[in-house]
């Protein structure tokens, strides 16, 4: 039984025509790491509230098929039962400080205050939360004296506290510069490793390339594609369709058709390119 | 970067280690002693002797002091030059000014009016000064007061600050977009729809994910909620919040005795 | 009936909360930079009023006057009951449907403001004396020279300012939430209450008519108080 299971699901916001999701199924296994990519309007967004509950609950709309986490039904759940299981950040660092609290550490725990934990245990998570994701030395901070991607590190860090099973990301980075997008990654990196199951909606290709098990790629609220992140990247596909790849794929593409990238694969990242271009012809590059 | 709107200032005094709701009780004392006592003098002696003697007992007499030579007397003297001049009470003049004159029972109705109204202010500012807004919050949340109710108020402290830099620099923006802010009633007027539009509209479309947001974290959980800080209610609290009450119902029966 | 109060209540409701509250102290002092004869401090309680519910809307309004009495200037502590009927009234005429096209919202805002005229007199005189510290209080002091009792001569001057103040208010709330996108309206418990009939430059030229009729029955009527 897969750890993330959507059979058939269909959605639509109210008040709209055209549904945002159309008959998506997909799979996640525990531990896994899965990269979502898509122009936009592809239903990403819609996808990861989906996950983390949001969809239907609470922006209500018509929704058909079945969403199940961790062996619960989303339509047999409430929302405050879901969050306590699936874990949800997104790309505005400044929209997820609560602004209920003053100092960094507060702030952390203030999801454990809702959910009823008790002072003691809420401290050793709260510790033991930012010293995963590095952040010990902003505890005593107001969250609003913070750049974005030591905010964007707090909002992960709250919702880690909270121990999901299933962290959904919505392009955590697109706001960040490039310091906050590597602390960001960092984090993500480090929760994957540690097996957390991950699904992440992201356009930095060579980044997914690293680091994802599998790639979905969404396009008009549909599964267009879906596999290992070097059978994804670098398929004909995505560019047809409107996909940002990376430039890598894109140069090595126009190589291939003047016959000078002799590799059966694709790069997608920078090391493969390299090592596709100097290797001595044939065979694949990974 | 002022992001906090709280006047509460961390000192080791005796006001700062009562409970809260001792505190606010204390105010309350204060406020309704200086309304309701029959004495005539009494919020003068409150306002003049009480409260300062409070401030030194918080350790916070320095900056009442300030807030009260800067905000409270000039408020406080305006309402009683109003009062005064404008009561159409009594006979007896004994000040004119050209066409206003201040009658002998307009001077003392202004007079403890602007007293009264010294109290009020002046014991909330002492509240404030000696009381973190998350601590109150949290004690009152503690005993009863819905989690959401402390939300609001302690987001509201910390956004009030941030809405009136963006509002500055929507200002600022705009002005030197040429928009004219002095000048004819209607070129003023029309400032307002360039002003008011881009701070309200920023702030409002926020306010979806940040609901989302609070909701990932528990917000509408049924689990009874806990408290990460606590506050302590010692004895003294106790008794002096007894005490405090006996003070409010001598006054009001008082009050209602002598009338 | 504790339902219906909560009904007004959603995550969001507590979000914006904060929001309106902010929005009707910064826009209450932009118009006192603009030197202009209004207040405008309870846009943001219109809004949550006529997006949530009236309880909402009153509460928005009483928590704006507390902060603002107790953060920034202590003479509008007293006033809050009058903000909280301010958001309650807004609130029960959106229920009514009378927030919905241009007209409707003036007859909304001159409601409202009556509302306000009404409840601020028994403060302005059991607590000020009638001489509140706000510019409005001169024209209290010239009734009164002219012999008008204290009750009347301060429930006039409510009477004369208020309607201007919360038409306008009444009408910027509108133009915002016509401005919004619908995707943001329909969080709130209750967008059906603003779901526009029109909203077309013709129905803002009836709209006017409608204030400029609403503000000479006011004049009707304050000669008729003034002269009794």
């Amino acid at each position: 039984m897969a750890f993330v299971n959507f059979q058939n699901v269909t959605y639509k916001y109210p008040l709209t025509k055209t549904p945002v999701l159309k008959n998506i199924n997909l799979q996640v296994n525990e531990g896994e790491f899965i990269a979502v990519m898509g122009p936009n309007g592809a239903g990403k967004s819609t996808l990861c509230y989906a996950l983390a509950g949001f969809v239907p609950h609470f922006f209500k709309g018509e929704i058909s098929g079945e969403i199940e986490v961790d062996g619960k039904k989303s339509s047999e759940s409430t929302l405050d039962e879901w969050v306590l299981n699936v874990g949800l950040a997104f790309q505005n660092p400044f929209n997820q400080i609560s602004g209920a609290k003053y100092t960094v550490f507060e702030e952390i725990a203030f999801g454990l205050e809702n959910i009823g934990v008790p002072r003691n245990e809420m401290k050793d998570r709260v510790d033991e939360a930012m010293a995963l994701t590095g952040i010990r030395d902003l505890a005593d901070r107001s969250p609003y004296s913070l750049s974005g991607g030591q905010q964007q590190r707090v909002a992960l860090t709250s919702i880690l506290v909270m121990r999901p099973r299933l962290l959904v990301l919505d392009e955590p980075t697109s706001q960040m510069d490039p310091i906050g997008t590597r602390e960001v990654f960092g984090v993500v990196r480090k929760m994957a490793e540690e097996g957390m199951t991950v699904v992440m909606v992201e356009h930095k290709v060579e980044w997914i390339a690293h680091f994802a098990d599998r790639v979905i790629a969404l396009n008009e609220g549909q599964v267009l594609m879906e596999g290992k992140p070097n059978e994804v990247l670098t398929a004909d596909l995505l560019p047809e369709k409107g996909f940002g790849i990376s430039r890598y794929t894109s140069v090595a593409r126009q190589a291939q058709q003047q016959g000078l990238w002799k590799q059966k694969q694709l790069p997608v990242t920078l090391f493969e390119a390299a090592e596709g271009f100097t290797s001595k012809g044939g065979g694949g590059s990974n | 970067m002022p992001e906090r709107l709280s006047f509460h200032i961390k000192r080791d005094s005796a006001l700062h280690h009562l409970n809260p709701l001792t505190k606010l009780l204390l105010v309350l004392t204060l406020i309704l002693t200086a309304f309701l006592a029959p004495f005539y003098w009494t919020p003068h002696i409150l306002a003049v002797l009480f409260i300062p003697l409070l401030s030194i007992l918080g350790k916070v007499g320095r900056e009442y002091f300030s807030t009260a030579i800067r905000l409270i007397l000039p408020a406080a003297t305006f309402l009683f030059a109003m009062q005064a001049f404008f009561q159409p009470v009594g006979e007896e003049i004994i000040f004119e000014f050209y066409f206003l004159d201040i009658t002998r029972e307009s001077f003392l109705f202004a007079f403890s009016n602007a007293m009264r109204i010294v109290v009020m202010v002046s014991a909330f500012t002492i509240f404030l000064l000696t009381t973190h807004p998350s601590e109150l919050m949290s004690d009152l949340t503690r005993r009863g007061l819905p989690g959401q109710f402390a939300y609001v108020i302690i987001s509201t402290l910390q956004i009030l600050p941030q809405m009136q830099a963006k509002a500055q620099t929507i200002i600022s923006a705009q002005r030197s977009r040429g928009l004219e802010t002095e000048g004819g009633f209607f070129k003023r007027a029309g400032a307002l729809v360039p002003l008011i539009g881009p701070l309200v509209f920023g702030s409002l479309v926020e306010v979806e994910e940040r609901a989302i947001a609070i909701e990932a974290r528990g917000f509408t959980s049924k689990h009874v909620k806990t408290s990460l800080h606590e506050i302590p209610d010692t004895s003294t609290d106790k008794l002096l919040r007894w005490f405090l009450t006996a003070l409010i119902l001598a006054s009001i029966g008082l009050r209602i005795w002598l009338s | 009936m504790f339902n219906k109060i909560k009904g007004n209540f959603n995550t969001q409701t507590w979000v914006l909360i904060p929001i309106a509250i902010a929005i009707n102290i910064a826009v209450g002092q932009i118009v006192v930079l603009l030197k202009l004869p209004v207040y405008l401090d309870s846009i943001g309680t219109v809004l949550v009023a006529v997006l949530c519910g009236p309880w909402a809307g009153a509460l928005t309004g009483a928590l704006t006057n507390i902060i603002w009495g107790l953060a920034i200037d202590p003479n509008a502590l007293p006033w809050w009951p009058v903000a909280f009927f301010i958001g309650y009234m807004a609130g029960r005429m959106a229920q009514w449907g009378f927030f919905k096209s241009w007209w409707k919202v003036a007859v909304t805002g001159f409601v409202v403001a009556l509302t306000a005229a009404v409840v601020s007199t028994p403060i302005a005189v059991y607590i000020y004396g009638g001489i509140t510290a706000s510019g409005s209080s001169f024209i209290t002091a010239y009734l009164l020279q002219t012999g008008q009792g204290i009750w009347q001569a301060v429930f006039s001057t409510g009477f004369l300012v208020e309607p201007v103040d919360k038409i306008t208010t009444a009408m910027i709330a509108f133009a915002i939430i016509l401005g919004l996108p619908k995707r943001t309206v329909g969080g709130y418990p209750k967008p059906e209450q603003v779901e526009v009939e029109g909203g077309s430059k013709n129905e803002l030229y009836i709209a006017l008519g409608v204030v400029v009729l609403l503000i000479l029955i006011a004049a009707f009527v304050l000669r008729g108080i003034l002269g009794g």
